[in-house]
């Protein structure tokens, strides 16, 4: 570790540690660790009773995998929109930025209607709801928390654009927009797990 | 301002370009495409089609983390925080299906 | 920014006033350890007076002073309160307080989300202590075992008000680990690396990584049970397909790392202690380190040993067994080196002390009983049985309460700035000391010869009569001694002797700042050498090597370019927000949405507060 002056410092970043790291940038990574084990648990109750209903529609009587794998390209596509809308606010162009955090947030609230959409065929239509069977619980259950997960990062992401828009938001906040960048990526990667483990494994 | 100063501290570990985020991208498509794709692979068998959609979940998870998270470029430190987590969530999502006999289920997998 | 109230100044109610909303505004480490402090203090009474009915009542054979229902609600909170709102808040209001001292910092690495996780705690704390006005305390057990936790077979609101509220105090405690793992990781004094960090932080670090992982665990449990008892899910439901034992496994995943939340801690303060009244360097101060991480990692393997009686079959039996006996290696090595330390030694016996050898003995015989639990054959005989009782009592009491206690009397001067009484002290720990091994030493004999755990009363002629009365006698020496330390708090409070900075010789950082420390901690940042960074200082390192040297003096300069953060009222706000979403749950779904919308509204607020304004406004 450098040694540093103990004299009168200079005025420091209070969100810079002694490591040069951000503060607010290593919260959000270990705040993701701990989802990890929230998804986890959640992942692990729906594939530990998986085939254990005993009754009612099963996953692969009413799954819409082509429609699932577009909300699947379309979370993939709004994590490239948000690394694009990163650079452009590090480039200081402010306006380009807002414009790919809009374009990841209206990719994410596709996504969250194409989830609603689902949801309420299932419901309506195929007959599974929550209390249905075992797969209609641990379903909805799992993927409506990752809908939720989703629909805050949309709030959020859509501030940040408004703000941006309204010039309180430029390359200065640049860790701030990277940290929402790095919980919307999660909850693509979360989906990705989701994707394949619940949708795509027989 | 100090943040700007911190952010390209924070970005000295090295930088991916947007060539790279769209190459990224377009790894991420092509992957999704083969993982419905085999779907549809006739007469395909189980534990090929199991172990072959999660590998390649496993590529785009890694692949996001990687270069859109940015983790490849960035500090040990953050690496750990996210990577020990999510190794103890595996097993913990191992362990349960263990535990509720859910491999029993799936042919071609001794426990 | 906070803005006080416009009252004429000067005025008795302008300062009571601003010293009221000081405390409620907090952003202090200093302070939200000692809010977290007084109220752990005050629930662990109020968990004290549950088990002393709950003692009373199995004094004798067909007893009748609480009912059967009584009793069920007795030892639910008893186990709840214990757990969530005293040992965990005591370890929560060190952590707070002494982290950034003994790492040199000036604050920590969030200081508003600290608040909010007090304010937090605190909203759960009493939502969950209001089932008692409401007469529906939770009466499921701590662990709120499926299915009787259903709302088939729990249709009254009392389980509700146990799972809400653990979910509130999850929040507190997730975000408090997120604030002191950053803390630790990116705030440590120029020069501390993380082998020079005091084996207190490197616990406390072990610690919140186990809350942060843990806790999701038993989230998911308990809003599985939610949506099970509200929107009519699976979950729990045997005639389903459900297994009950899904809760039992999430609980436990949650469950067994909570234990060592509960433990590591107490053995950090114990590393602190015995070094500085032996006037040694802690012995094998790596290995203690190492150890506690391996129990840390380890924890998360081993949470079946509490199922071995429920029919998992033998190779889940057998993996979790031998899981339990290895982590007795690493507790066993931290046992050697703590003697090891004493061993040789220039020992000074002070109440810090006592309290921490009490921690040695008391603990050693919870983990003896422990191993004995690791051998699934065993424990068939002593699960749910008094045996049990007496295991986790003597790591918990015995164990964590005594390790906290030591902490307390140890740190208690650099807080307030004068000594507690050591007379009174020692009476204290005497008389605990003795009340607890006649409380439960005798609830080993009881556990082997049938008692089962959690029965409100028993028949005379099963021979249990003789040991809990004894017990119960234990029981009142115990409350004994906990007025002995609130007549030596109360005593020396305001005109005990004064401490000075550095009232025990000691050896870490925090003993070379003024008792209590400025709002600021360090007027100079430290810059460190070793684990032993203040023993350094004033003594050189004893070979010839390392001279002592002190940092110079603080001038008015140094201190007028500190920088602190200001107070917030945000925290509060959003913590009521919280509280009046999820009780909204009991009440109305408009309550919820209300509460969630002002949740949302109040986050956003919070973390606009230091944002830049818009342009063109001023400030």
């Amino acid at each position: 570790m450098a040694d540093h002056a103990v004299a009168a410092h200079a005025v420091h970043d209070p969100n810079i540690g002694n490591t040069g790291l951000d503060h607010r940038k290593m919260g959000m990574w270990i705040f993701l660790g701990s989802d990890c084990m929230f998804f986890g648990s959640l992942i692990g109750t729906y594939l530990s009773y998986k085939g254990k209903s005993l009754s009612g529609p099963g996953p692969h009587d009413v799954f819409n995998i082509p429609l699932t794998s577009y909300s699947a390209a379309l979370l993939l596509a709004s994590s490239l929109f948000m690394v694009l809308a990163l650079a452009r606010l590090q480039e200081h162009r402010v306006k380009a930025a807002a414009l790919w955090l809009f374009l990841t947030a209206a990719a994410g609230l596709h996504f969250v209607l194409n989830q609603v959409y689902e949801f309420t065929t299932f419901a309506l239509h195929e007959g599974l709801r929550l209390s249905t069977n075992l797969f209609g619980s641990t379903f909805f259950v799992l993927t409506g928390f990752h809908g939720a997960h989703v629909t805050g990062g949309v709030l959020w992401l859509t501030i940040l654009m408004v703000l941006a828009l309204r010039g309180r938001l430029d390359h200065r906040d640049y860790t701030k927009v990277e940290i929402a960048g790095l919980y919307w990526h999660f909850v693509d990667i979360v989906w990705i797990a989701i994707f394949a483990v619940i949708y795509l494994i027989p | 301002m100090a943040e700007s100063h911190a952010a390209a501290v924070a970005h000295s570990g090295g930088h991916a370009s947007i060539r790279t985020y769209i190459n990224v991208a377009v790894a991420l498509t092509i992957l999704t495409t083969l993982e419905v794709a085999s779907l549809y692979i006739p007469g395909i068998p189980n534990w090929l089609l199991v172990t072959a959609l999660i590998v390649m979940a496993g590529l785009k998870f890694f692949l996001v983390v990687g270069f859109f998270m940015h983790l490849r470029y960035d500090s040990s430190v953050m690496r750990a925080l996210f990577v020990g987590p999510l190794f103890i969530a595996i097993l913990i999502i191992l362990a349960l299906m263990a535990l509720f006999s859910a491999f029993i289920l799936l042919p071609h997998h001794v426990l | 920014m906070a803005t006080q109230a416009a009252f004429m100044p000067g005025t008795e109610a302008a300062k009571r006033q601003s010293v009221l909303w000081s405390w409620l505004t907090t952003v202090d480490h200093k302070r939200i350890g000692i809010l977290y402090g007084t109220s752990a203090f005050i629930f662990f009474l109020i968990g004290g007076i549950e088990a002393v009915i709950m003692r009373l009542q199995l004094a004798r054979p067909d007893n009748t002073l609480v009912s059967a229902q009584t009793f069920n609600e007795l030892f639910t909170m008893h186990g709840t309160t214990m757990i969530f709102l005293a040992v965990m808040p005591l370890s929560a209001s060190f952590f707070n307080y002494m982290i950034p001292l003994m790492i040199g910092a000036r604050d920590v690495a969030f200081p508003r989300l600290n608040a909010l996780s007090y304010w937090i705690f605190l909203a759960g704390a009493l939502f969950l202590n209001s089932s008692w006005l409401l007469g529906m305390a939770p009466d499921g057990g701590w662990f709120g075992y499926a299915n009787l936790s259903s709302d088939q077979f729990s249709p009254a609101m009392n389980i509700d008000f146990w799972m809400l509220g653990l979910q509130i105090l999850g929040f507190s405690s997730m975000l408090a680990g997120f604030n002191f793992i950053v803390t630790i990781i990116n705030m440590r004094a120029p020069g501390m690396t993380l082998m020079r960090m005091p084996v207190f932080i490197w616990m406390s670090f072990v610690t919140q990584f186990l809350l942060v992982l843990a806790f999701p665990a038993i989230t998911v449990g308990l809003i599985l049970l939610m949506f099970d008892r509200f929107f009519g899910t699976l979950f729990y439901m045997p005639s389903a397909g459900g297994d009950p034992l899904l809760w039992q496994h999430l609980f436990w995943i949650f469950g067994h790392p909570e234990v060592y939340i509960l433990i590591l801690p107490a053995m950090g303060i114990v590393s602190e202690v015995l070094p500085t009244f032996a006037r040694k360097p802690l012995f094998g101060a790596p290995f203690v380190i190492f150890s506690g991480i391996t129990i840390g990692f380890l924890g998360f393997g081993v949470w079946s040993h509490h199922m071995f009686a429920v029919g998992m079959g033998p190779v889940a039996d057998s993996a979790f067994s031998i899981a339990t006996m290895l982590i007795a290696v690493p507790t066993g090595v931290k046992i050697l080196n703590w003697i090891a330390t004493l061993w040789g030694g220039s020992l000074r016996f002070k109440t810090p002390l006592y309290f921490s050898l009490g921690f040695i003995a008391m603990f050693t015989m919870g983990g003896l009983s422990g191993v004995m639990h690791a051998s699934p054959p065993v424990d068939l005989q002593q699960t749910d049985s008094y045996f049990v009782v007496a295991h986790f009592h003597y790591v918990l009491f015995g164990g964590s309460i005594f390790g906290l206690f030591s902490g307390i009397y140890y740190w208690w001067p650099k807080i307030n700035g004068r000594l507690l009484d050591e007379r009174l002290g020692l009476w204290h720990f005497w008389l605990m000391l003795i009340g607890f091994n006649v409380t439960f030493f005798p609830q080993h004999f009881l556990g082997l010869i049938g008692m089962p755990r959690r029965i409100y009363t028993y028949a005379p002629d099963l021979g249990w009569n003789f040991w809990n009365m004894v017990s119960t006698i234990g029981a009142l020496i115990i409350v004994l001694s906990f007025l002995i330390f609130i007549v030596n708090v109360i005593k020396t409070i305001r005109s005990g002797t004064v401490a000075g900075p550095d009232p025990w010789d000691g050896r870490t950082l925090e003993w070379s700042i003024p008792s209590p420390p400025p709002v600021y901690n360090f007027a100079i940042e430290p810059v460190v050498h070793d684990r032993d960074e203040f023993w350094l200082q004033k003594y050189g390192d004893g070979h010839g090597g390392k001279p002592a040297t002190r940092p110079r003096a603080a001038t008015a300069q140094d201190i007028a370019a500190i920088h602190m953060p200001a107070p917030s009222y945000w925290p509060i706000l959003l913590a009521l927000a919280v509280a009046f979403m999820i009780s909204g749950l009991l009440v109305s779904m408009y309550q919820v949405i209300a509460g969630g919308l002002l949740t949302l509204i109040f986050m956003y607020k919070f973390a606009m507060e230091h944002h830049r304004p818009a342009p063109g406004h001023g400030h």
